[in-house]
């Protein structure tokens, strides 16, 4: 990459100093000058004209001489290019699998950019693939190279029942981050609360709170009996529907009330200075919302596209290796190589089955036998032949009907 | 191949494979910018000095009168005005280019001062990442309008290549509907790159004009037909012998005909055809891959990220829309599901589980601490006792049982 950069200031430096143009300046001048000698006096024709053979001359192989070095500057920068790229050629797949599926592509993306709150842009994207498929429709030619038929599809899922819902969901998340609004937050966690409560969140209760605490510091952070009567009386009017459940949160804010002028000394003083706490509330609301939906709370396009990068370079390396010894992909349900992502990637639990190495699948899934060690049940129908056994793992012998499927 | 399982190392340099067309495309077009120069000075070359030694002998040798010599140096010196122009023109957009060249090296730059890929920074880097692969596939599938709008939101103009796409666009608009002129335009821009690498793409063009001419069945249209070929097909008889064949057999078929291969040439489709040869071979010039750079994020990142359990038939308990404190899978997600149905799931080699797992009596896994909590924040279950989040059901505390996976 330094390389890179190199080459390319030199490129630069040569563009600014380049002085192609004002060679041509000069022969022009040139030129001119002796056009002016030969009107002034014809005589001087000949002699001017054979004067001015070579500076011409010259001045166009100082022009070239110039593009000369021009050139060479693009040619090394090229170099540098390659050197930079070198192991790293694009993955040439001879079947895209992805463009048979383009239709499913559009409509992630379409999602995407509607979870991502770009409407504008959403409506002019599923509008250009409404134009699209308009005019691919009415020539249904056998030699089309995606079926005309799959485009339609596009329309199921970001139906505007989807597009109201994430409006919506802007709508909320404007009103709390540019206005410290929460009004319509509550009321959605409220429209949702049986929703919610089976979810276990505890959503509408954190925005009642956030709310009380917004309530008590008022517009200017002034202390100001009004804001807390104002707080008060919105905990004697809300606080009641959460009382059984949060009551030890309730208690804290109530006493809290006690502290009054001084919350700043007081144990509660987290609760009413908390700094991101509208952040975190956002990034809840946003995860419940798309929870109820059925959707991840990040993009999974983006998600997904960030995963590909990394894992991109290792995908690469085993092509070349597999290129290299003429082998084949031995189980085409799984990827040959492990892949090491952040953390934050993984989201499902992973089961290797520790007998086989293979990882448990819907056929194949993972079995507890008694003594609470689990293994594949192929590898648990190897193990036992259908007779007692010992778990491979301790001393415990059990029979293979007494294990038990698990679900992680 | 025991592999970590995570790792949140960063090597920028690796990292940059879906970036190449980032630099390369500019830098192609810089290179043009640059034969476009060299051209035109060559040319202005050639008629200016022999033009200069022309005037000067026949003033030595009196043939010219003074005017007539006037004349000759006016001619040249508006040729050099014109090559002045030309010449400021293109270093106008050589300059662009590289600007822009400039931005997009800094841009890439910005990677290698990430230190991990759990930064902050990596997020927003990586956004603006996806920004452009959308951008490059929307533009791929003519959605220019989505693309425009979507760059200047961004503001990512600097960092996707609209020009080029949307010219290339325009170029296919015109062969979809049957129309050859401004993509023989295009190889006339380009003849000397076509013909370094052997493309056809000419040829097609060509032949396709002539089967418009052949298709009238007028008898002047094909007379004109004949002459088109002469000037156009017979010359690549050696490269395309069996299509000039083709093409001259064609005089004696109509449209309706079923013979092959002559209906095939007289059928619409191989507008469709040609549109695509176009898109490759622009592409091909332009070192532009020919799959959306974001199929390719897509067809690694899926992978990577699918596990059996994605399209499994029983809820997953670890991540599932029910439960709270877990993000939903964007495998499982709705928008990528049915995408990543065919793709292979991600290889391991070693399990992964929370912490402190234990199974419920109806075979669900979970950290122990995780049931906890949730249990806690569901009002309805009373103390002592446990609700499955998945499947809703409540069991007793002490029915929890530890489960060892290795």
């Amino acid at each position: 990459m330094e390389l890179v950069q190199k080459e390319h200031d030199r490129l630069l430096k040569r563009l600014k100093a380049s002085h192609g143009i004002k060679n041509v300046d000069a022969t022009i001048d040139l030129l001119q000058s002796a056009r002016d000698t030969i009107a002034s006096d014809p005589n001087q024709a000949a002699i001017t004209l054979a004067k001015l053979q070579n500076p011409v001359k010259s001045s166009f192989d100082s022009i070239n001489d110039n593009l000369k070095e021009t050139h060479s500057g693009l040619n090394k920068y090229t170099k540098s290019l390659d050197k930079l790229f070198k192991d790293r050629p694009l993955p040439t797949t001879e079947h895209d699998a992805l463009s048979q599926q383009e239709n499913l592509i559009n409509r992630a993306i379409a999602m995407h950019l509607l979870r991502e709150g770009q409407f504008s842009v959403a409506a002019t994207f599923l509008a250009e693939i409404a134009d699209q498929k308009a005019m691919d429709n009415p020539d249904s030619t056998p030699l089309s190279p995606k079926p005309a038929t799959s485009l339609l599809d596009i329309d199921e899922v970001p139906s505007s029942e989807i597009r109201k819902q994430f409006a919506s969901m802007y709508y909320i998340l404007h009103e709390m981050k540019e206005k410290k609004n929460l009004l319509p937050a509550i009321e959605w966690s409220r429209e949702n609360r049986e929703a919610l409560e089976a979810r276990g969140s505890n959503l509408e209760f954190e925005l009642s709170r956030l709310q009380f605490v917004w309530l008590f510091h008022g517009e200017s952070h002034a202390q100001d009996v009004r804001n807390w009567q104002a707080a008060v009386s919105y905990a004697q009017r809300e606080f009641q529907a959460f009382m059984p459940r949060y009551l030890p949160e309730v208690q804290q804010l109530m006493g809290a009330m006690a502290f009054c002028p001084n919350l700043q000394g007081s144990p509660y003083s987290t609760i009413f200075n908390n700094p991101s706490a509208w952040d975190d509330v956002a990034q809840f609301f946003t995860r419940e919302f798309c929870s109820l939906l059925g959707l991840s709370a990040d993009s999974p396009l983006y998600v997904a596209a960030t995963a590909g990068a990394i894992a991109l370079p290792t995908l690469l390396k085993l092509q070349t290796i597999m290129k290299a010894k003429r082998t084949e992909w031995t189980s085409e349900n799984e990827l040959p190589v492990e892949i090491p992502l952040p953390p934050s990637y993984l989201f499902h639990s992973i089961f290797v089955c520790p007998v086989s190495k293979e990882q448990a699948t819907d056929e194949n899934p993972p079995m507890m036998m008694p003594c609470g060690h689990v293994i594949a049940e192929e590898s648990l129908h190897r193990l036992s032949k259908s007779n007692r056994f010992k778990c491979p793992y301790c001393p415990n012998e059990s029979h293979p009907k007494d294990a038990r499927k698990i679900f992680l | 191949m025991a592999a970590e399982l995570t790792s949140t190392k960063l090597n920028a340099e690796s990292h940059l494979i879906l970036d190449q067309p980032l630099l390369r495309l500019p830098h192609e077009l810089a290179r043009r910018n640059f034969k476009a120069v060299q051209r035109v000075v060559e040319r202005e070359k050639e008629y200016v000095l022999p033009a200069l030694k022309e005037a000067a002998n026949a003033s030595l040798s009196n043939t010219h009168t003074p005017d007539q010599t006037l004349a000759a140096l006016d001619a040249m010196i508006s040729r050099m005005q014109g090559l002045k122009r030309k010449m400021e023109s293109l270093q106008e957009e050589e300059r662009r280019i590289q600007t822009q060249s400039r931005k997009r090296i800094q841009h890439l730059e910005a990677l290698h001062n990430i230190p991990s890929l759990a930064d902050v920074k990596y997020d927003q880097w990586s956004r603006v990442r996806l920004d452009r692969l959308l951008v490059d596939h929307m533009l791929r599938s003519g959605f220019s309008e989505s693309a425009k709008q979507l760059a200047e939101e961004q503001d990512i103009e600097g960092l996707v290549d609209l020009g080029v796409f949307t010219q290339c666009q325009r170029i296919v608009e015109s062969l979809r509907r049957g129309d050859t002129k401004e993509a023989l335009q295009w190889c006339g821009e380009n003849k000397a790159a076509l013909k370094k690498s052997n493309h056809n793409l000419e040829f097609e063009l060509r032949l396709q004009q002539y089967i418009e001419l052949v298709r009238t069945q007028d008898r002047s249209k094909k007379l004109e037909a004949i002459l088109h070929a002469r000037k156009y097909l017979t010359p690549n008889h050696e490269s395309q012998n069996s299509e000039v064949m083709r093409a001259a057999g064609l005089l004696v078929f109509s449209q309706d005909t079923r013979a092959e291969p002559y209906k095939l040439l007289f059928s619409q489709d191989r507008w469709k055809i040609l549109s695509e040869l176009f898109i490759k071979t622009h592409h091909e010039l332009l070192s532009l891959p020919s799959q959306p750079l974001l199929h390719i994020a897509l067809s690694a990142g899926l992978s990577a990220l699918k596990t059996p359990l994605c399209h499994s038939a029983y809820t997953s308990s670890s991540s599932n829309s029910q439960s709270t404190s877990t993000s939903v899978c964007p495998i499982c997600s709705t928008e990528l599901n049915d995408l990543a149905r065919k793709m292979p799931y991600a290889h391991h080699s070693k399990s992964y589980v929370e912490g402190d797992a234990i199974v419920l009596p109806n075979g669900r896994v979970y950290g122990k601490a995780r049931l906890l909590e949730i249990s806690k924040n569901l009002g309805a279950v009373e103390a002592g006792k446990v609700k499955d989040p998945t499947t809703g059901e409540v069991f007793d505390e002490s029915e929890m049982k530890k489960v060892y996976i290795l």
